[in-house]
C-alpha cells in the first residue's frame, strides 16, 4: 500500500498537515455529530462507544469514498494517469455513491459544505493539477445530472398535475436547504471526494487517506467535547489513543477499495436523525 | 478551471468587519448601519456570536435588513480562530451571501466578542472597525493592542453613557488617537446625530476608495518578529510593534524569506479617510 508515499517521507509530512487541527478548511466549526447526540441525552461517558459507532457506519462510507476517490485519479503502475475524462467521470461515479450511501440531506450538507473548505485549499496549493481539474469536470457531470434529474421530477409531477413544489432545489445533495442558506448553485463535491483528491496530490498512500479520516473524526468528537461537556483534556486524547487498533482496522478494511460500487453501505440512523434536528436547532456551538 | 462560483463570486463586495470586546456594541453598531444605510446600499451581515445566533435574531428582531440578508456562522467556540487563522467559514459565507443577493454593496463581518488582541485577517476582510465602549472603562484605549492601534477605524461607543461611567470622552479619544497615532477615532452614541452621520461618512468614503481600487486592504494584527537578511549573510531581527518602521519591504528583500501581500503593510499610517473625532 506505499504506493505514493515516496521515499523522502513526503506522505507522512503531509497526512500529518492534513490531520492537523491548524489547517484552515473550517474543522474548528465542527463536532462531527456529538453535539446534537449530547443534546439528545447521550452521556458524555459513552463518547467512546459513540466514535466506535461512527467508525463502524459513517466514518466507514467516508473514508472508503475518500480512497476510490484518490484511487480513480491516481496513476496506474506504468505512471500513466488516467484520462481526465475519465477520471472525470469515475469521480462523478464516487461521489454519487457517496450520495447514495448518505440518506441524511444534513449529513450530506455539511460534507459538502467541509469539501468547499477543502477544495480551496487544494486549488490553491495544487492549482492546475490535472487531478484538480478532473474534480472540476466532476462537478460539473454531478450538477448536469442533479438538472435532469430536476427536469425529470418536474416532468413527473406535472404529469400527475402536482403543483410546482417548493422545494424543488431539496436535490439529493440537500442543496436550497434554508439551514444552509444555500440556494441552486452548482453541485459541491462532498469532502471524501474532495480528500481523496487532495491525497492523490499530496503523496498519500490508500491507506494513508483511510487512517486520516478515521483519525480526523476521531479527533473532531474528542475535542468537541471539550467544549461540551467537563472532561478533562487528557482523557479526551486517551480515547483517540485507545480508539487506534479501530481506526487502523477500519483503515485496512477499506485500502483496497478501488471500485465507487465496492463502498461499503452502513448507515447509523441515530446519527443521521441527530445531524437533521441539528440542522434546524438554534443556539449551536458547532455547525454540525 | 477555477471555481468561478466560489473564488470569484459574481460581485465582489467591500468586506467590513466589526470586531471589539463583548458589550461593546457592536451588534447596535451593525443594526444602526442597516438602519441608515440599507436605503441606499445592498448590505449583507454575517455573524459570529460567540455561541448562541442572539445576534442574528438581535439583528433581524431589529428590523433594519431582509433577515435573509443576516446569516449567523458557528464557530465552535473558537471566535477568534473563525476571523483570523481559518477564517473558512466565514469566506464561504460571505461568497453565498455575495452570491445569493448579487450585487451587494458591503458585507458587514460581526465577530463573536472577543478579547482585545482579536483582529480579522486581511483574506476575510478589506477594512475592520474595532469598537470600544465607556462603560468598559476611560483606560482601555489607551491599553492598545492590534485592533485599537491599528483597525482601519476605532469606534468609542455609547458616549451618552459617559456621565454616568465617569468617563471623560475628550481623554479617551485623544489617548486612543495617540495610541493610533493619529489615525481615525470616532466617539459615537446612537443618540448623537452628528456621530452617526460621521460613521456613515467613513463607511462611503471607504467604499469609494474600494470601488476606485484604492484601497489597499491592511493588516492590524501582531506582526511576528521577523528577520531580514543582509549581503553578508548577518541580518536584523526585528518587529514592528515598537516604532521601528524606518525600512522598505519589498526592496530590500533578499529572498531569504517571502513577505507575500500580507505584509505589504502600511508603514507610514496612511488615513485613508480621515474622521473628525466627535465630542459628545
Amino acid at each position: 500500500m506505499g504506493e505514493g508515499a515516496g521515499p523522502d517521507g513526503r506522505g507522512e509530512l503531509m497526512l500529518a498537515l492534513l490531520a492537523d487541527a491548524r489547517l484552515p478548511t473550517g474543522g474548528h466549526t465542527q463536532s462531527a455529530g456529538l453535539e446534537p447526540a449530547l443534546r439528545a441525552g447521550m452521556d458524555p461517558a459513552r463518547v467512546p462507544d459513540y466514535l466506535r459507532a461512527r467508525l463502524a457506519t459513517v466514518t466507514r462510507v467516508e473514508a472508503a469514498t475518500a480512497v476510490v476517490a484518490r484511487h480513480v485519479v491516481m496513476p496506474d503502475a506504468t505512471g500513466c494517469g488516467p484520462s481526465s475524462g475519465a477520471a472525470a467521470m469515475a469521480l462523478a461515479e464516487t461521489w454519487h455513491a457517496w450520495a447514495a450511501r448518505t440518506p441524511s440531506a444534513a449529513l450530506r450538507d455539511t460534507s459538502q459544505r467541509l469539501g468547499r473548505g477543502y477544495l480551496r485549499l487544494l486549488r490553491r496549493l495544487w492549482a492546475g493539477d490535472p487531478r484538480v481539474l478532473a474534480l472540476d469536470e466532476a462537478a460539473r457531470l454531478v450538477t448536469a445530472d442533479h438538472a435532469a434529474d430536476r427536469a425529470s421530477d418536474l416532468g413527473r409531477d406535472q404529469a400527475r398535475g402536482v403543483e410546482g413544489s417548493d422545494d424543488e432545489s431539496a436535490t439529493a445533495d440537500g442543496r436550497g436547504r434554508a439551514a444552509s442558506g444555500t440556494r441552486n448553485r452548482g453541485a459541491q463535491p462532498p469532502r471524501p471526494l474532495v480528500l481523496g483528491v487532495t491525497a492523490a496530490c499530496a503523496g498519500l498512500s490508500a491507506l494513508q487517506v483511510a487512517r486520516l479520516v478515521g483519525y480526523e473524526d476521531t479527533q473532531t468528537v474528542a475535542a468537541a467535547t471539550l467544549k461540551l461537556a467537563p472532561i478533562d483534556p487528557v482523557d479526551a486524547t486517551g480515547w483517540v489513543v485507545a480508539a487506534q487498533p479501530a481506526i487502523d482496522a477500519l483503515a485496512y478494511d477499506v485500502a483496497p477499495l478501488t471500485d465507487p460500487r465496492a463502498i461499503p453501505a452502513h448507515g447509523a440512523p441515530l446519527v443521521e436523525q441527530w445531524a437533521e434536528i441539528h440542522a434546524r436547532t438554534t443556539e449551536r456551538l458547532f455547525s454540525a | 478551471m477555477p471555481d468561478t462560483q466560489h473564488d470569484h463570486a459574481p460581485t465582489r463586495s467591500l468586506r467590513l468587519g466589526v470586531a471589539g470586546p463583548v458589550g461593546t456594541g457592536k451588534s447596535s453598531l451593525i443594526a444602526l448601519l442597516c438602519r441608515e444605510l440599507s436605503g441606499t446600499l445592498q448590505l449583507g451581515v454575517i455573524t459570529n456570536d460567540i455561541y448562541t445566533d442572539e445576534d442574528a435574531r438581535f439583528l433581524r428582531s431589529a428590523g433594519v435588513l431582509d433577515p435573509e440578508r443576516i446569516r449567523a456562522v458557528e464557530t465552535g467556540a473558537c471566535p477568534h480562530t473563525a476571523i483570523r487563522d481559518d477564517v473558512t467559514a466565514n469566506l464561504l459565507a460571505v461568497e453565498d451571501l455575495e452570491e445569493d443577493f448579487a450585487p451587494l454593496d458591503v458585507v458587514l463581518v460581526e465577530s463573536g466578542g472577543d478579547n482585545l488582541t482579536a483582529t480579522f485577517s486581511p483574506a476575510l476582510v478589506d477594512a475592520q472597525i474595532f469598537v470600544l465602549d465607556v462603560a468598559g472603562g476611560g483606560d482601555v484605549a489607551r491599553k492598545g493592542g492590534p485592533g485599537i492601534s491599528r483597525a482601519d477605524l476605532l469606534v468609542v461607543n455609547k458616549t451618552d453613557l459617559a456621565p454616568y461611567v465617569g468617563v471623560d470622552v475628550p481623554q479617551m479619544v485623544a489617548d486612543a488617537t495617540a495610541a493610533r497615532d493619529g489615525g481615525p477615532v470616532l466617539a459615537l452614541s446612537r443618540l448623537d446625530r452628528e456621530s452617526i452621520d460621521a460613521l456613515t461618512a467613513w463607511l462611503h468614503g471607504l467604499l469609494a476608495e474600494h470601488r476606485a481600487g484604492s484601497h489597499v486592504p491592511q493588516d492590524p494584527g501582531p506582526m511576528a518578529p521577523h528577520f531580514h537578511a543582509d549581503e553578508d549573510g548577518d541580518g536584523v531581527l526585528h518587529s514592528h510593534d515598537d516604532g521601528d518602521h524606518d525600512h522598505a519591504h519589498g526592496d530590500q528583500d533578499h529572498g531569504d524569506h517571502d513577505h507575500g501581500a500580507a505584509h505589504d503593510h502600511a508603514e507610514d499610517h496612511v488615513d485613508t479617510a480621515p474622521v473628525p473625532a466627535v465630542r459628545a
